[in-house]
Parts: structure tokens; C-alpha cells; sequence
């Protein structure tokens, strides 16, 4: 079936080239086609590679929460050794490459919170974020305002997402860098008892791994915060 | 790796650049030629052509000597592409080419 448009395509602006090419890219560019021409990988690795990339979500570092939730010696093993603990939950972060894709060569730690400490993760140098247990990070997140601001107020920048602490908590704020990767292991709600791990990863959402928020029994972050 | 930085790289970097400063790369927003680079870097790695922590490895020893006004953003390009030159696999000459046959067909009115 064919589908007809309803606008005039001469309205639309053409597409302008902004000014002057970046020089990075026309040579990520030339080099990928000349990897691709002398076959070193196809340009279907490529875009599968990119695809799979791009489409890891927060849903393995959600079940690390939940499984260290109802396990306390996968817990301490969590926060003992996060690259080794992750495997459990079936991300092995040298794989498949060998280390540590798509997010490169790293350690991870898994911060935990308690009712005095809240840590909260940023990465003040570029946008270094830990992507197989969380996927890509949000726009926010690589912000210069965030990256700037959260190592110097992190009270007022978490009191704009709604989170307020009293002088009772200690904010703890993690700075990532090229080898280090970190990610929150928030505090289970009230209202979980005798939740399933499935049940319990699903309230332990994105922001709430970063520090930005906290899991709520009623929250899952799946379907719009007005469709209830 | 070489000892001596290639000038087909030396030419991709403006030299109206603004220097690193302390805090190098606080205003920068990754741009999707960097996600491209990234999967272009892992799938060397994947098709053993050249092998992610080498690379990371050249990364931090070129980056900070033979590239060192390099953005830190602009170094897996900078270093994959000048340790596949140093293997022999690609020639500066057809580097050069491609970039400027890529950099016309991007610029296309």
C-alpha cells in the first residue's frame, strides 16, 4: 500500500551541510572504508556491531541490583569484584572483543548506597559511562552544565532531579576516567518484600543506578508517568 | 609504534584549535563519527587486525607525545590510524586520497 504525503516537499528546508567538515571525520570515515575495501571487517560487522552497540540498555545492571538485593553473597561478590560479579548475570565485559566492549578496557565498581551515604556517578572529562550494564548514556549525562556543576554542588544539582538529602547523608560523587567505570547500587525500597528478582529489577531503573534517583515500589521507568 | 607522528594525521587537526586546557574536553559533546569509530575500532579488534588494549595502550603512549595537542576525543581515529599506517596496511598516500574523495562527497551541494 502505497501512502501518500500530505505536505509539499518544496516547503522543507534542504538539509545544509554545517560549516565546513569536520577533518575527524572525513578521516573515520576513510579509514573505515579502507579497513572495509582491504578486508579487515565488512561493513556488515560494522553495522552490526554499531546496532548491538547502540541497542544495550540498563537491563543488566538492573539485574545486578536485584540479584544483589535478594543474595547477600552475590552482594559482597558484587562489590568486591564488579567485572568478575557481572558475568553472573551473563555480561562478560571482555566480551566479545577482549576488552570490555563496547566500552573499552576498564574496571567497574559497583557504589553502594546505605542510609548515610548516596553516591552519584559523572564523568567530568567526557562522557565515560559504564555501557554493557547501562547502554548509552543520556543526553543529560554528557552535558558540560552536569559534568561541571555535580563535582561542585552536588546537592543542588540532585535536588533539580528531585533528590534532597539532609546533612545526615554524605554525597559521595564518582568521578569516571578512561579505566574506571562506575555504577550505583541504589537501596531497595519499602514495599518489595517478597518480590521476585524479576519483579524488583524492574523498579531499578536507569537514573536510579547513576544516583540521580531513587527506586520506587510504584516506578518502573517501561510505560509513561501519565499513563497510570 | 612509530616514533615519528605522520602528517596526513598532523593535517587533521586545525591549527585554529583551541589548546587542551586543564580540563580538556569539559564543553565537548560526542559526535556520531565518534560511535562510528568506536564500532570501526572494535571490529579491528573482533577480525584481530589490531587489538583493543594495544590500541588503548598506543592511545595513552602517542597521545601524549606525538599527538599531544590532540583532543583526547580525536584519538582512537588519530592512533588507529596511524598504527594501521606503521603495520604497512594502509599507505599515507592512500589515506590522503580517501579522505579528500570522502571529504568531497560530504561537502556535495
Amino acid at each position: 500500500m502505497t501512502r501518500t504525503h500530505d505536505h509539499d516537499h518544496d516547503a522543507h528546508a534542504a538539509i545544509q551541510s554545517s560549516s565546513g567538515v569536520n577533518e575527524f571525520e572525513v578521516l573515520e570515515q576513510a579509514v573505515r572504508e579502507l579497513a572495509i575495501e582491504k578486508g579487515l571487517f565488512s561493513a556488515e560487522d560494522h553495522r552490526r556491531f554499531s546496532e548491538w552497540a547502540e541497542s544495550i540498555g540498563p537491563s543488566g545492571g538492573s539485574k545486578l541490583v536485584a540479584k544483589a538485593w535478594v543474595d547477600p553473597e552475590f552482594n559482597a561478590r558484587l562489590l568486591a569484584d564488579g567485572t568478575e560479579a557481572c558475568k553472573e548475570v551473563g555480561i562478560d565485559w571482555l566480551d566479545p572483543t577482549g576488552v570490555g566492549t563496547p566500552s573499552d578496557y576498564t574496571y567497574f565498581y559497583v557504589l553502594e548506597n546505605t542510609p548515610t551515604v548516596h553516591n552519584v556517578i559523572v564523568c567530568t572529562l567526557c562522557s565515560c559511562y559504564p555501557r554493557p550494564v547501562l547502554g548509552m548514556s543520556p543526553d543529560w549525562y554528557r552535558t558540560p552544565h552536569y559534568r561541571r556543576r555535580l563535582v561542585r554542588w552536588p546537592r543542588e544539582v540532585l535536588a533539580e532531579f528531585g533528590l534532597h538529602f539532609g546533612p545526615d547523608v554524605e554525597v559521595r560523587v564518582h568521578d569516571s576516567n578512561q579505566k574506571s567505570r562506575f555504577m550505583v547500587m541504589p537501596m531497595r525500597p519499602d514495599g518489595t518484600e517478597g518480590w521476585t528478582e524479576e519483579q524488583l529489577a524492574a523498579i531499578v531503573t536507569r537514573d536510579t543506578m547513576i544516583g540521580v534517583a531513587q527506586p520506587k515500589a510504584d516506578w518502573t521507568a517501561t510505560s509513561s508517568p501519565s499513563a497510570g | 609504534m612509530g616514533s615519528t607522528p605522520y602528517r596526513i594525521l598532523l593535517d587533521a587537526l586545525d591549527p585554529g584549535a583551541p589548546a587542551e586546557t586543564d580540563l580538556p574536553e569539559l564543553d565537548h559533546t560526542p559526535d556520531p563519527w565518534e560511535s562510528s569509530m568506536q564500532a570501526t575500532c572494535e571490529c579491528l579488534s573482533w577480525r584481530g587486525t589490531l587489538d583493543n588494549l594495544d590500541r588503548r595502550h598506543a592511545e595513552d603512549a602517542l597521545g601524549e607525545t606525538l599527538y599531544h595537542d590532540f583532543p583526547v576525543h580525536t584519538r582512537p581515529a588519530v592512533v588507529t590510524a596511524h598504527e594501521l599506517l606503521d603495520r604497512g596496511v594502509i599507505t599515507e598516500e592512500e589515506l590522503r586520497a580517501r579522505m579528500d574523495a570522502v571529504r568531497a562527497r560530504l561537502t556535495r551541494q
